[in-house]
């Protein structure tokens, strides 16, 4: 069997176990982000397999464990991030399409460099009343044709990160860093590759962030900069710019 | 095998529930009941007490922060979890952090049976576990290799180089094998 014959339920099964590496890896994996029927066979597969970790026998982990899980809980802000989460979410879900209407105003001013402060009646109509003119970057990535689209939303201190045409390696994760005048780099979080996600900026970057700003874009491992590790290689930077 | 008794099968469902809507307690609650399948799920595939610890408090942390990733619908709890926690233990593998064989695996695979709690989350108990006959069904090369990949998180490369054959030979044994596993499982035998 050739490597293209193969039928979907076997590659399907193939990623689900975990066999496949390298490209036919990233392939798979977004495949199973944007073909739903595709996603639906790695999960049946998932299910169908599972019953072999009963042949696993289980193991208590020392107390330790849960006591770290407590620690990061609390560093995490307990009992609020969650609910937190939620109430971002729905309204990532509403900015969702105002973002749209933002990225429209952003391409009309990039070509308007002394472009004045008020916009074109018609494409703001969908986008959240603010006191404070949101800022946009564009991140082209080294050695790439891909780039990553930021809109900083000052109001609500939310960061829309898109990006949209990315693809995860498996491998590494990238992270946003936010270069302040003074002191050390602020984490905007990690980017999640084929998307338009919100982040929430912490209130030390939020001050912090105006017109001009620096950005980087750092690789990291999965899950972003270990705590107890220097950031990784910086692969694209940009700076905010008013729109 | 034991089956699973359905108390705590609708115990974990509803702790699953209870978690997806932020509440903290089910968090330690779902701890409670799963931590031990899950760590020996971890610590088979990377072999390293510490790597698995590593492991499973990402599993749980990741868990919380994305609570609703969960169909109680869908899937059984105990074997969605499980299914979480191999492919969060798999790409720990993958990143290249683990140092791959630092512990013989004659040594490291047949796990003393220390503490044989959570007996009661048997995934047989709650799934479809047609998965055992229709394995043992297969030919013993092609087995073997699928629960390599399943037990120890090997990839068709790792595979062919640790069985001397070279990567088409193991690519077309272990398709097959999938294949027959699929039509076994679909056939309901």
């Amino acid at each position: 069997m050739s490597d293209d014959k193969r039928p979907d339920a076997v590659l399907a099964a193939e990623y689900a176990l975990g066999l496949l590496e390298g490209e036919d890896l990233l392939a798979a994996r977004a495949r199973e982000g944007h073909d739903p029927a595709f996603a639906a066979e790695v999960a049946q597969w998932q299910d169908r397999l599972a019953p072999l970790a009963d042949e696993i026998n289980p193991r208590m982990p020392r107390a330790e464990v849960w006591q770290r899980i407590e620690a990061a809980l609390a560093e995490d802000g307990g009992d609020g991030e969650v609910v937190a989460l939620r109430r971002k979410l729905h309204r990532w879900q509403w900015i969702g399409g105002a973002s749209a209407a933002a990225a429209v105003a952003l391409a009309v001013f990039a070509f308007m460099p002394g472009a004045p402060p008020t916009a074109p009646d018609g494409n703001i109509a969908n986008l959240p009343a603010t006191t404070q003119s949101p800022l946009a970057a564009n991140m082209p990535i080294e050695g790439t044709p891909l780039r990553l689209d930021l809109t900083y939303l000052p109001d609500t201190h939310d960061l829309l990160v898109t990006a949209v045409g990315l693809s995860a390696d498996g491998v590494h994760d990238h992270e946003i860093w936010l270069v302040p005048d003074q002191g050390e780099l602020i984490s905007l979080g990690v980017v999640t590759p084929g998307v338009v996600r919100s982040h929430e900026v912490p209130e030390p970057a939020a001050q912090a962030i105006a017109s001009g700003s620096r950005l980087l874009l750092t690789r990291e491992p999965l899950g972003g900069k270990p705590a107890d590790a220097d950031a990784g290689p910086v692969v694209a930077e940009a700076r905010f710019n008013a729109i | 095998m034991r089956r699973a008794s359905q108390a705590s099968r609708d115990r974990l469902k509803a702790a699953m529930r209870r978690l997806a809507g932020g509440d903290r307690a089910a968090l330690e609650e779902v701890y409670r009941a799963t931590s031990a399948k899950l760590f020996g799920i971890c610590l088979r595939i990377l072999k390293d007490e510490k790597e698995a610890e590593d492991a499973l408090q990402d599993v749980y942390l990741t868990l919380w922060r994305r609570a609703g990733r969960y169909d109680p619908d869908r899937a059984s709890p105990i074997s969605w979890l499980a299914t979480f926690a191999r492919n969060r233990a798999v790409d720990r593998l993958r990143t290249g952090k683990v140092r791959r064989g630092a512990v013989p695996e004659s040594e490291a695979a047949p796990l003393p049976d220390s503490d044989p709690l959570a007996e009661d989350l048997l995934i047989d108990a709650e799934r479809d576990a047609r998965v055992h006959g229709c394995l043992e069904s297969l030919d013993d090369t092609p087995r073997e290799a699928i629960r390599s990949a399943f037990f120890e998180g090997l990839t068709y490369a790792e595979l062919a180089k640790r069985d001397e054959v070279p990567l088409g030979t193991m690519k077309s044994w272990i398709r097959r094998g999938l294949a027959r596993l699929k039509a076994c499982m679909e056939a309901g035998v």
